[in-house]
């Protein structure tokens, strides 16, 4: 499936009221592990057909980032039905990525 | 990008090892670390069981292998690795200079010292960062420390002070402190990290201070915090007797392997590690054949 990009103004509707879980992935294009982790990202997003992946740039959407306490990135937030389930800090094996969402 | 054989990271004895056994199996190969070599090599007092080499003191040991090194044509790419990721049948590598790509990855980094803060990892990702350069931007107008435990650390507290508010930094070392104008200088040592849901306050061994990030940036990162995923036992890296990690074509040898931390030990796990990742390679080009 192909990835969102999330901002403020669509975060409601493609985030908190998705029907199936979505992987959102916080990054900046300055941030040289953000570009390692992506691909993995958009990997997970294209095997498992039951998720969404979402992709939040922290520079053009500063609310998104504060309003979820987003003080490193990359950051991952697993969310399901309208809630942040979980949520993991840094470039992680992409069988952890997987695990938070399951 | 091109693409290495085998990536080494670490220049005491099992890295170079590693190289040169590599560079005789015919791999291409990106060596990292220090120009000078390690720093336990050339500060060693006296080795008295290094085959060959009766009574060699550190400075001698450097000099035969530096000599062996530029001999076999090995280069060193004088960086600091900060990030290995496993990305399937290859390795990406993030140095504090550039991007790298190789298909196999030996760790010789030797022994860091894994002593973290009372409150460190507990406020990793909400307010404790180890890499300023990426998380800088986040912390516009805030308040942040910066823990520089070399004086190469003192760009980043300058990276840091075009975003936040107030950087304060507490140098690790007793070199004289050159940052920009602005930065508080401390000298002072970090004793924990306290806070509620994210990081509040530092507490040194003269004060506390009332912040909203603590960049710890230390020599060298923790296995486990250098490849995402790897498995560790006791503070060491897990291999077996071919050097094998837990993660496909990632090799480790030398000190970062285990007890006893000897030269000759370390060279030697150098030369498995490296013969390892050669057949790793084989067995990679018979499958994609």
């Amino acid at each position: 499936m192909a990835v969102t990009v999330i901002t403020e103004a669509n975060f409601e509707n493609e985030v908190l009221k998705s029907d199936k879980p979505v992987l959102v992935d916080f990054w900046a294009s300055w941030c040289g592990p953000c570009k390692m982790l992506s691909p993995v990202v958009d990997q997970i997003g294209e095997e498992m057909a039951d998720i969404k992946v979402g992709k939040v740039n922290v520079d053009e959407e500063p609310g998104l980032a504060r309003q979820f306490n987003v003080m490193s990135i990359p950051t991952l937030i697993v969310f399901k039905d309208g809630k942040a389930v979980n949520m993991s800090v840094g470039v992680q094996p992409k069988d952890a990525i997987v695990a938070l969402l399951k | 990008m091109e693409r290495y054989d085998i990536a080494i990271v670490g220049t005491g004895p099992a890295g170079l090892e590693a190289a040169i056994t590599a560079k005789i199996r015919n791999k291409k190969i990106i060596l990292f670390g220090s120009a000078a070599l390690s720093e336990k090599v050339q500060k060693a007092h006296l080795i008295k069981n290094y085959l060959g080499l009766p009574e060699a003191g550190g400075a001698d040991l450097q000099k035969a292998f530096l000599d062996h090194l530029s001999q076999m044509e090995i280069a060193i790419t004088d960086e600091k690795v900060t990030l290995i990721y496993p990305m399937g049948d290859y390795f990406s590598i993030q140095s504090s200079g550039d991007m790298y790509e190789a298909s196999t990855v030996i760790l010789g980094a030797g022994m860091v010292p894994g002593k973290t803060y009372p409150g460190e990892e507990t406020y990793l990702g909400r307010g404790v960062s180890y890499c300023a350069t990426c998380d800088a931007p986040l912390y516009r107008e805030k308040t942040v420390a910066i823990v520089g435990f070399t004086p190469k650390e003192e760009a980043e507290a300058d990276f840091m002070a075009e975003y936040a508010g107030k950087v304060y930094y507490f140098p690790m070392y007793k070199d004289e402190v050159h940052v920009r104008e602005g930065i508080e200088v401390i000298r002072e040592k970090p004793v924990s990290v306290e806070g509620g849901m994210k990081v509040e306050k530092l507490i040194t061994t003269g004060s506390a201070y009332d912040l909203d990030g603590v960049f710890f940036l230390r020599e060298s990162v923790s296995p486990g915090q250098l490849v995402p995923g790897l498995e560790m036992d006791e503070g060491h890296v897990k291999v077996d007797r071919s050097m094998k990690t837990n993660i496909p074509g990632c090799f480790a040898c030398g000190d970062i392997t285990g007890q006893p931390y000897q030269y000759i030990k370390a060279a030697g796990e150098g030369n498995v590690a490296a013969l390892s990742a050669v057949s790793y390679l084989d067995a990679l080009r018979r499958a994609k054949a």
